[in-house]
């Protein structure tokens, strides 16, 4: 009998049938490792760029608007996972996460330093 | 006619204000110093100000000043900090705003 947590679904898309390799794929973290790959910039945050949930998160959009940059956003509070396997892929424990050209550029500190100083809109070219 | 509730040990603050005292009495959520402490300790040669920001225990700001920055990307200045810590943040430690330094910057004026 499967205990209850492997018996929730991974995601709506699932198909019913468990399938035999489980424990080797991780769709979540797949997911978001193709996100990072496709998107030049991207931020994994809290809330969304509309309406952010965390102060963090809101500043580091603001600065990417301050630049014009164009963007991908990932709100990670929907599901634990989401932040979960982020922190796995990125060696990061905090939210928000901005990846530029595939790499994490840094946290909400780190982007406003940057910004601040100009190296941001380099980074962004 | 005296209470004797003061007297008895009863909390007034009733159960809730005793399990946060407990709380904080185990020392689960750290204090500014104990986490300027703990950097200090784990990174050699470091200098760490602390502040917990909102007053609310769990919010802080540290600049940590240390020549083992040197040669690291901010990236990896950050991650030896966190690394600190490892999933108390984001946990007890709610935010942990950073700014590393090799050296200490000086007022000019």
């Amino acid at each position: 009998m499967p205990s209850p947590s492997e018996s929730l679904p991974m995601m709506s898309s699932q198909p019913a049938a468990a399938p035999a390799a489980q424990e080797e794929s991780n769709p979540i973290r797949d997911a978001i490792a193709e996100a990072i790959g496709e998107h030049k910039v991207i931020l994994f945050m809290k809330g969304t760029p509309e309406a952010p949930a965390c102060g963090f998160s809101a500043r580091t959009v603001a600065a990417l608007q301050a630049l014009d940059t164009p963007f991908a956003a990932v709100d990670v509070l929907p599901d634990p996972r989401i932040r979960q396997e982020l922190s796995a892929i990125s060696d990061w424990p905090t939210i928000p996460q901005l990846f530029v050209g595939g790499e994490l550029l840094g946290g909400c500190d780190i982007v406003i330093e940057m910004y601040e100083s100009g190296e941001l809109a380099q980074a962004l070219l | 006619m005296a209470r004797s509730h003061e007297a008895d040990g009863t909390d007034p603050a009733g159960p809730l204000g005793t399990a946060l005292r407990i709380l904080y009495a185990r020392n689960i959520v750290p204090s500014a110093e104990e986490i300027k402490q703990r950097i200090e300790t784990a990174i050699p040669g470091a200098h760490a100000e602390v502040e917990d920001y909102t007053g609310g225990g769990d919010h802080f700001r540290a600049t940590v000043t240390a020549e083992a920055f040197e040669g690291r990307t901010r990236i990896e200045q950050h991650r030896l900090v966190y690394d600190v810590f490892g999933p108390e943040i984001g946990a007890a430690i709610h935010a942990l705003a950073l700014k590393t330094q090799t050296h200490a910057k000086i007022q000019t004026h």
